[in-house]
This record gives C-alpha cells, structure tokens and sequence, in this order.
C-alpha cells in the first residue's frame, strides 16, 4: 500500500500494516454507518413511514435480489484469489460489476418512473431520491474499485499472499449492500 | 511549487469547463445550482489531480509506478509530501493564517458594533461578515491543534515514523486549502448569511448562492476531518513503539485520539444535513420546507448531533496540550492521570447524548428539556476531572513560568469561565431568557478562544523550538500572554453583561442604552487584535533569526524531545523502546524510553 | 504543606465570601415585568452562588501555585511525584458530582416547572413573524403590527408561528422566548405583573431572536404593560375606530 520504504525506516511496514489497513477499513464503515444513520432518520422524522401508493415493488424486489446475489459473487471473487484461483477471480469479479450494473440500471428505471409519481418536491420524493442517491453514488463507487481491483489482477498482480485491495474492496462491496439491507425496507416496505 | 501551480490550474479548469458544460446542459446560467455544484467537484478533482494525488497515487491504480514527487527543502510544502511532519506544518501555517483572517473579520463586526445605527456596514454585509466568521473561526477551532500538532507530534510521541496511511494524510491536508478558498471566494456569488449554523429555511431560500460554496465547501471540510480522524485512531492503535502502552501515552495523544474518535463518526451528520440544504437549494427536494411537508427543526437535531460534540472536538486537543505543558512545566507527574484518560473517553460518550440544549427555544417538544439539561450538566464532572488534573499538577510542582506554561494557566482561568457560564445556558431557566443573546456569544468565545485557541496558542510556543530548530523570543512571548489574556477578559466579560441586558446577537444595530458598553468591547477588541500582530512578528521573526535550539530546551521527558530539534526526515535512527511512564519526574531513576541506543535520563 | 492548604483555605473563603456579596448585592438583570422573570433572575443568581465557591477554589489554587511555586528560572529538580491518590479522585467526583446535582434539582427541575407554570391562560394572542415584522392577532380580533399591548396581572398565551423562515419571539423583560416555525405554532405563556411602555424600557420590545436576514435586527416592535382599565379603554377605542372605518367604507 505505501511507497518502498526507505532504508533507514525503524520499524518494518509489515508489523503492522495489515492490521492498520484492517483497523482503517472498518473505521471507515462506521463513519459510513453514521452518514447513512443520518440520512435515514431524515427520512423517518419527516414522513415517518409513509409510501406512496404508485411503488414499482417487483422492481424494486428484483433489484434487491440482483444486489444480494452480487455480494455472494464478489465473496467468490475474494475467495477464488486467496486461493491463487485467478481465473476464478477474474470470473466471479465480472460477474459481481455486471450485477452492480444491473442494480444500477434498475435505479435508472425505478427514477424515471418515481420522477412521474412522486417528484423531488414531495416530502416521500425527497426522501427516495437522496437515500437512493446517496446509496447509489456508492454502487458506483465500488464498481470503480471492482474495476480496478480487476484490471490490476488481470494484470498479474494480488495472489493468496498479498490480496488486500481485494478483501478491502469487496469488504466495501457488502457494506454497500448492507446499507441497501437497511434503506429498501425503509423505503418500500412499511 | 509546480505541483502547487498545477493544482491551481486543474482547479480552475476543471471549475470553469464543468460549469460551462453543465449550464449549456441545463440551459440555465453558469451562475445557477447545478453548474455551480459540478463545478465545484470538478474544480475539487482538478485541484487534486494536480497537487500530486495522480502522480503519487491513482497510477497504482492502473498498474503504472507512481512518481512521488521528491521536492526537497522548502518547496516540498507545496508538494503532496506525505511526510507527517511536512503535513502538521503546512496544517499549522495554513491555520494561523485563516485564523488571522477570521480575526479581521472579528474586526470589522466590532467597528460596525462600536455604535448604534448602520455605521460601518450595512446589514446585509453584516450579516455575511458575521457568518464568514463563524465558520473560518470554527473551521480552525476544530482542526487547528488536531491537525498541525495532532499530525506532527503523535508519530513523534509513540514512537512511530509516520502516519498509518502517509498520503489520505497528505489528502487531508490538500482539501483544506479548496474548503478555504470556495468560503472566501463566496462573496462572488452573492455570500451567505444564515450564519455558520446555517439553519433553513433562511439558507434555502436566501438569495446569495455563497451557501452553495458554504455547504459544498464545509462537507470537504468534514470529509478532510473524518480521514484526519481515521489516520490518528489507526495510528495510535497499531503503530506504538514496544513498551508504549495504552497505559503510557503521553496525554496529548489520549486527547487527540478522543478527539478523533469523534470527528471520525459525528462529522457525517454535519455533511449530511448540509447534502439536505444543498439539495433543497438546488435540487427542489423539500427537506426543511414547510410548504412541501419538510420540517426546520429536523435541520437543527441533525445539526447539532454534529455541532455539539464538535465543541468538544474543539476542545479536547487543547485539554491535551494544557496538560501537557503543566506537566512538564511543574516537574510533576501528571495528576490524576488515569481519570484524566477516563474522563476524555467519557465526554466523547457523553458529548453526542446533550445536542438538544442548543434547541431549548426551538419549540421541540418539551419533555425533552429535562433529559437533555441532566445530561449537559452531567458533562461538567467529567470535565471537571481536567480542572483536577490541572491545578493537582501545579501543587506544590517546581513551576518553570515560560510562556508555554503561562498560557496554559490562562486556558485554565479562561476555559473555567467558558464551562461555568455554559451551566447557566444548559440550565433550562436561564436559558429561556439567555439563549441568542451576547451571554451565549460570550460563553462560546470563553471556551472556544479559553479551551480551543490557548490550546493552540501554549502547543505554538511550547513545541515551536521542536519544530523550527529555533528558540522564540521569550520576552515578546511573556508579553503577548499575558496582554492577550487581560484583552480577552476585557471584550468578552462586558458581552456577559449587554447579553443579560438584552441586546441579542446577530444583530448590526442593538438598542441604545447599549452604547457606551459596545463601544468599549470594540476598543478591547481592537486592543484584543494588536495583541496578534506580537504574536506574529515574534513567530516569523524568530523561525528566520532566532537563536538554534537545543533538542530538549525544556527538559521534558516525552519521546518527541529525545530526538534532534528539528526532527531528523524518519523521526528515530533507531526504534525506540518505552519502559516507563511518560511523566515521572521526581520518581528515582525513572526512565520513558531509550532512544537511539542510550538510555536519556528524565531531565 | 499543611501551612499551604491553611493558606489556600483562607484565601478562598475571603474570596468567596467576597464574591458571594458582590454577586447578591450587584443584580445583573434589569428590572422585569412578568412572573416568568423573575423565574429567570432567581435561577441566575442561585447559579452565580453555587458557581463563586468553584470559581474562586480553582482561582485560588491557580494564583496560589504560580505566585508560590513558581519561578523565572529554570528549576534544577523535580517536585514531588504525586500521582494523585484515589482518595482524592474520589473526593473530587464526589464533591462535583453532589454540585450538579444540586443543580439539577434547583435551579434545574424547580426553575423548569416554575418557568412553564399552569397551562392555563387569561387571554390568547397569536403571533406572526414574517420577514421583518410581527403581526399580533388579539382573541377579540384586533390586529396590530406596530405594537404589543397586554394588560397587567394576566396570564396570556402566545400562540406563535412564521410565514417564511425561522424567526424568535422574544421579549427581553418578560424573560423568556420561543422560536416561531413555518407550519407549527409554538406556545409561550407569561405572567404580566407590572406595568410599563417600550419608550421608557428599551427591553419592553419584540425583539426577533433567530436570524433571519435582512431585517432581523430590526425586526422589532414596542410592547407595553397596561392596567387593567386602560388595556380595556385602548381595546374600545380600537374596535370603535375599526367599526368607524366599516360605516366609512
Ligand atoms: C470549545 C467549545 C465549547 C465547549 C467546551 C463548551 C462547553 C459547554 N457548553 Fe457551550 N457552546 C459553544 C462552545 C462550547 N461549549 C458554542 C460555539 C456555542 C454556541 C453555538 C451557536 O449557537 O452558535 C455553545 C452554546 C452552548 C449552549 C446553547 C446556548 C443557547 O444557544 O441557548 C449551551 C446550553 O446548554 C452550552 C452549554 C455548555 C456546557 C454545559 C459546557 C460544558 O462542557 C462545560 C463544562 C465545564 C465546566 C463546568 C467547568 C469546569 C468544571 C469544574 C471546575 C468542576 C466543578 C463544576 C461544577 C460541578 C459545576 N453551550
Ligand atoms: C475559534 C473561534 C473564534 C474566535 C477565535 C473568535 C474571535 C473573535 N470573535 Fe468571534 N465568533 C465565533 C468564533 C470565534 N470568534 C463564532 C463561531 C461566532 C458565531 C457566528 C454566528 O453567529 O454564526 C462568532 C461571533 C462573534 C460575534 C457576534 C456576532 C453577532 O452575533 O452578531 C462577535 C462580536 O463581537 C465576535 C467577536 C470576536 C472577536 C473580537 C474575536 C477576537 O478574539 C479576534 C482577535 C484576532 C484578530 C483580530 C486577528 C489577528 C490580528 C491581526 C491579523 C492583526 C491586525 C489587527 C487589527 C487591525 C487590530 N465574534
Ligand atoms: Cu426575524 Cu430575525
Ligand atoms: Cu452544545
């Protein structure tokens, strides 16, 4: 993750860099909990559990399902390179950005249609457009990651030994899917 | 300096082409929401972009060898050095100057208070004086210490040669330079003036688009603060030198630590609820207009959930710092210490539980005054335990009056009137009567200026021969606190007495039986400012001419001191190892660490 | 040692006891004209009493410390390595903690029951705040917008809110206030007990006390308190005036 350490460096990198990328990766998730928290109980404190009725619910199932199914690939994708698998890697990796850019497109879709319903204007629409905003700004995101985590391994790089940018990745992966977890109830469903 | 050009150069293209493109999109004018917002992340990313964040590291990215930039000397200031004592100085200087700014600007309402009626300014421009003060003054209240000396001296004192993660360091450095300039360059686009509170629907509706600068540049302001945050927890937790135990951190790691434990989760809620004003701004969501089913109160919980605890956010790094300098200014072991510990961990828990005292008025609902007065209150006995520390050290020490140490003593008089006053505003009683009134504007420059900026002012001194390699001039030094001291007190103890008296704040003209009082806070004001122009010239004169330093000029036995003065580019030659506590003076034959290979002696 | 605590003893009680004269003798607060007021003023004062013990004990002990321990001089030794025994840790938080309670219960929960009083009212006035001004709707349908009237010796109710953004109802010499919303009302009751007109006190205003812009320092309007007879007279001639101006027009 540094740079080549120097030469007169007292401690050696690998004493603790493991255990600081692993400490500063779930750091990150809580402070990303709370943004999310935050964005939530906005959505609850001004139109407590309201839905309007024109839901595009098998959409939104649907896509729900498509994000779900992309954390178990991109579990398999970490899984395959911590074996040497890379092959596997590969696969599983595309597999999971090709599921993201479904659930991606499928917000597309569940926009144009909430455009009509309930605009930006109604206090449901305020709500909808800045949590699915906010979530999907994530999904792009790690995509991004995905996508380089992908070239890079293709590449050659990452293999059981040293596959961090992987783990962390797809560790970020199910966060986002986590706080999909959270938002499509709290959104759809009461 | 040509990364610095570069980054210059990215950001105003990359501001002036997303605009530009974004308004033909739109069909509206380059001055209108959304350009405006695009702009602005296209100017972020441009900035970054050329400061060195592609060379130095989004190639890796892609495969190819990253090209540090490897500027030596002066230059390497305006490089993305990820060297964390490079970091805390370009944190450091970058501060004290928006401080000064801030200052002026502190200036300018005092001239327009100095009489009734519109004097100076009118009341619009008051207005947005008042709040670009705010929020500069805040925006160095809670990164001043913990950025500068937080980044510069905790890899020092544990033991380690540098950050966790040397370049989001690096990165959290260069967005504040963006933050500092979309808030001074706002009055381009009209200002904002809903002061640094921001509460809507006044900053959705307001006329100046400044607040679109205000709130993308304050969520780049958290963003910067949150990875600070991150960086030092992960710091302290995984790179402690061997012997460093929780149990031996200097106080002043525990502090900055505590310190960002906070603004790692609660910064979130102050980004989020200005992405909320910003989308109501721009974006036609209805968050906080009543029209469309929003609601202002729910700004305001979002908004102090953040804002409260950043006080202490603010203030913690100074608790450290005072306590710090009492120590090794008394050749005493710290008093207390391990309450000390306790008590900072119990006010980070604490401090995200009182948010709602600030809503007292607000017209929440009233079964939640109670709560939140009992737990304000209950913040004072944590609190207090500092105030022990403090004064237990002092007993009976050998106390060594320099002028690190004699504004720490000023931190303790001044920050005690800051927390005792704010008893009378958590009190639900007072605070009726009190709240937006100038006790409130005295209670906070009490504790910012008593808590926060001592803080900073004492570590200035304190650490400035560590730093510089060169001695300050202690005369200039003793001078300027006790001058600064005795001119705090006599512009912010009479705001005490015009905010019992009724005059409220935020205002340009006050009633008129006023006057005489006003215009005597804006003398003390004035005579308050020209205290900072000795600061600055000793400061500047002394890094260019004063007379070297030895490595440990004040004996103090903390790790930081063992090396050269300044430190040597990886901090310790060799790993050093910690066998005792880092503050046993007068315990026989104490030890904190051996360095370098030979044991150093306490003092 | 002992000699230094008898020391630090002595001089904190003179200065507390001085401190305690000076905080009952010197009232801060100007003279007001409700209930709630004096609410206000007593709780201040009860907290400055309880706060001149704490505030002198650290000063003391300060001042104490620097003028007697310290130096100019670089000292050649340390002190004495006290670590600070858990007795005193304990006596501390014991001592502090005992102090915010007794805030807590008063002026704490006694000030906050006295300050909200019975939620029962004499008359009802509702106010509007609209950038930058106030409008007063009476029960009897008067509407003002350049002034507050209210009769002595009364319980009035505020019912309050705004038109466009946040704005605060504040009457400096009623001692309280509370912030008028877009889309709630908010309710204020005060305890009229003394009379007196905005000319003679500056604090008898409506003063706006969330910002609001512009105007709001401006956003102001006198108030008086009336007797009885004269709160009646002035509600006469209103509504008579008001039917005058119907027959005209
Ligand atoms: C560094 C910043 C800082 C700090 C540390 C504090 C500390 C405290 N603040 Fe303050 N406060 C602000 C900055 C800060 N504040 C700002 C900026 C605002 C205004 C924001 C705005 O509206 O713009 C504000 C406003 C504010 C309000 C809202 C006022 C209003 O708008 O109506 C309240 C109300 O409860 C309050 C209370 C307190 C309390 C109880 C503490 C306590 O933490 C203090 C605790 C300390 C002590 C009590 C002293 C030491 C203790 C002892 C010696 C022990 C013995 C003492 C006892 C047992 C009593 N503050
Ligand atoms: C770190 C926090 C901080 C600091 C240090 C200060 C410092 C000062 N502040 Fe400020 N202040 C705030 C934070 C801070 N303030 C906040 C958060 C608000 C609330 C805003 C809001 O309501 O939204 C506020 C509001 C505020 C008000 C109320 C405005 C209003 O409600 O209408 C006033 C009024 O007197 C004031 C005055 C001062 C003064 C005189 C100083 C002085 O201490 C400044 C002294 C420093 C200098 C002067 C600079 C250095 C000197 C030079 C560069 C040399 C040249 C000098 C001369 C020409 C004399 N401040
Ligand atoms: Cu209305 Cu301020
Ligand atoms: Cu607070």
């Amino acid at each position: 993750m540094a740079l080549a350490a120097p030469a007169a460096h007292a401690r050696a990198e690998a004493t603790y860099r493991p255990q600081a990328n692993r400490l500063g990766l779930w750091l990150f998730f809580l402070s990303e909990t709370f943004l999310f928290s935050a964005m939530i109980s906005a959505r609850f404190v001004t139109s407590g559990t309201d839905t309007p009725e024109h839901l595009n619910q098998p959409l939104a199932l649907g896509i729900t399902i498509v994000l779900l199914l992309s954390s178990i690939s991109a579990y398999l994708s970490e899984n395959a390179i911590a074996h040497d698998d890379r092959a596997g890697f590969i696969r599983y990796t595309r597999i999971t950005i090709f599921l993201g850019l479904v659930f991606t497109a499928g917000v597309v879709l569940e926009w144009q249609e909430a455009l009509a319903d309930f605009p930006a204007g109604t206090i449901y629409g305020s709500a909808f457009f800045a949590l699915i905003g906010l979530h999907a700004f994530h999904v792009v995101t790690g995509i991004m990651a995905l996508g380089v985590v992908l070239n890079l391994g293709g590449k050659g790089h990452y293999g059981s030994e040293d596959y961090w940018p992987v783990e962390g990745t797809v560790k970020y992966w199910h966060l986002v899917d986590l706080m999909w977890v959270v938002i499509y109830p709290s959104l759809y469903l009461f | 300096m040509r990364a610095l050009i570069r980054a210059v150069s990215g950001g105003a293209g990359g501001y002036v082409i997303a605009a530009f493109v974004t308004s033909l999109i739109t069909g509206g004018s380059v001055s209108d929401g959304v350009p405006v917002t695009f702009g602005y992340i296209f100017a972020l990313l441009g900035w970054l972009h050329g400061i060195g964040v592609w060379n130095a590291w989004a190639r890796e990215w892609f495969g190819l060898p990253p090209k540090p930039d490897n500027a030596k000397g002066w230059t390497r200031y305006f490089t993305f050095s990820t060297d964390h004592k490079v970091i805390g100085s370009q944190y450091l200087v970058t501060f004290l100057v928006v401080f000064l700014v801030g200052g002026l600007m502190a200036m300018v309402i005092r001239l327009e208070l100095a009489g009734t009626g519109e004097g100076f300014i009118d009341a619009d421009t008051y207005n947005k004086v008042m709040s670009m003060h705010g929020i500069l003054m805040v925006a160095v209240a809670v990164a001043a210490v913990l950025g500068s000396f937080g980044n510069y001296l905790v890899p020092l004192m544990i033991g380690a040669d540098d950050m966790a993660f040397p370049r989001i360091n690096a990165l959290s450095f260069w967005l504040i330079p963006p933050v500092a300039i979309s808030l001074l360059s706002a009055p381009l686009l009209g200002s904002f003036e809903a002061g640094w509170t921001a509460y809507p629907p006044l900053s959705v509706v307001a006329a100046g688009d400044g607040q679109l600068l205000f709130n993308m540049g304050v969520i780049t302001f958290g963003l910067s603060s949150i990875l600070g945050g991150l960086n030092i927890i992960t710091t302290v937790a995984t790179m402690r030198a061997p012997g460093m135990t929780w149990g031996r951190l200097p106080i002043f790691v525990w502090a900055t630590f505590s310190a960002s434990l906070l603004s790692l989760v609660i910064t979130q809620f102050f980004a989020a609820s200005l992405v909320l004003i910003h989308l109501d701004r721009v974006a036609g969501t209805t968050f906080f207009g009543a029209a469309g089913g929003g609601d202002a109160l729910l700004y305001e919980h979002m908004f102090w959930f953040y804002s409260h605890p950043a006080v202490y956010i603010m203030v913690l790094p100074g608790f450290g710092v005072a306590l710090e300098v009492i120590t090794h200014f008394s050749r005493k072991p710290l008093f207390a210490y391990k309450a000390v510990v306790g008590a900072f961990l119990t006010i980070v828990g604490l401090s995200s539980l009182v948010w709602a005292h600030h809503m007292f008025t607000s017209g929440m609902a009233a079964y939640l005054h109670a709560p939140f007065m009992v737990l304000t209150e209950a913040i004072s006995v944590p609190t207090g335990v500092i105030f022990l520390s403090a004064v237990g050290t002092m007993w009976r020490g050998k106390l060594w009056m320099q002028t690190p140490m004699l504004l720490a003593g000023g931190w303790v008089f001044n920050f005690l009137i800051g927390g005792i006053t704010g008893l009378f505003l958590a009190d639900v009683a007072t605070d009726v009567q009190l709240h937006d009134s100038y006790f409130v504007v005295a209670h906070f420059h009490y504790t910012i200026i008593g808590g926060s900026i001592f803080g900073l002012l004492a570590a200035v001194f304190f650490w400035f021969p560590k730093i510089t390699g060169r001695m300050y001039n202690e005369t200039m030094g003793k001078i300027f606190a006790v001058w600064v001291s005795v001119a705090l007190a006599l512009v912010f103890i009479p705001m005490f007495w015009v905010g019992v008296n009724g005059m409220n704040r935020r205002v340009n003209d006050y009633q008129q039986d006023l006057e005489t009082a006003n215009n005597f806070i804006s003398w003390m004001a004035l005579l308050l400012g020209l205290s900072f122009v000795l600061f600055a010239v000793n400061l500047v004169w002394s890094a260019l001419r004063g007379p070297k330093a030895p490595d440990n000029p004040w004996g103090a036995s903390t790790l930081e001191w063992q090396v050269s003065s300044p430190p040597p580019e990886h901090n310790f030659p060799l790993l050093p190892e910690v066998v005792g506590h880092p503050y046993d003076y007068g315990v026989p034959d104490a030890q904190h660490a051996v360095v370098g290979g030979s044991a150093k002696s306490e003092d | 040692m002992n000699r230094d605590w008898l020391k630090v003893g002595i001089i904190w009680a003179v200065l507390t006891a001085l401190g305690e004269v000076a905080v009952v003798t010197w009232r801060m607060f100007p003279e007001g004209y409700t209930r709630e007021y004096e609410v206000v003023d007593e709780a201040y004062i009860l907290l400055m009493v309880l706060a001149v013990p704490v505030f002198m004990f650290m000063i003391t002990m300060l001042t104490y410390s620097v003028i007697k321990f310290g130096s100019r001089e670089q000292p050649t030794e340390d002190g004495p390595p006290m670590h600070g025994s858990n007795r005193v840790i304990v006596a501390w938080l014991v001592i502090t903690s005992a102090l915010t309670v007794g805030i807590l219960i008063n002026p704490g929960f006694v000030g906050l029951s006295d300050i909200r009083g019975e939620e029962s009212s004499d008359m009802v006035i509702e106010v509007e705040g609209q950038r930058w001004s106030w409008k007063v709707t009476y029960d009897n349908g008067i509407v003002t917008t350049d002034e507050l009237i209210v009769p002595v010796h009364t319980r009035i109710r505020f019912d309050i809110t705004a038109t466009d953004v946040l704005h605060s109802f504040w009457v400096p010499a009623f001692g309280t206030k509370i912030d008028a919303v877009p889309g709630r009302t908010t309710e204020l009751y005060i305890t009229t007990e003394r009379t007196g007109t905005g000319e003679e006190d500056l604090n008898l205003r409506v003063q706006c006390a969330e910002l609001c812009g512009l105007g709001h320092a401006r956003m102001a309007m006198p108030v008086s308190v009336v007797g009885e007879a004269e709160f009646d007279a002035w509600v006469d001639e209103w509504l008579a005036a008001e039917s005058a101006a119907a027959e005209e027009g």
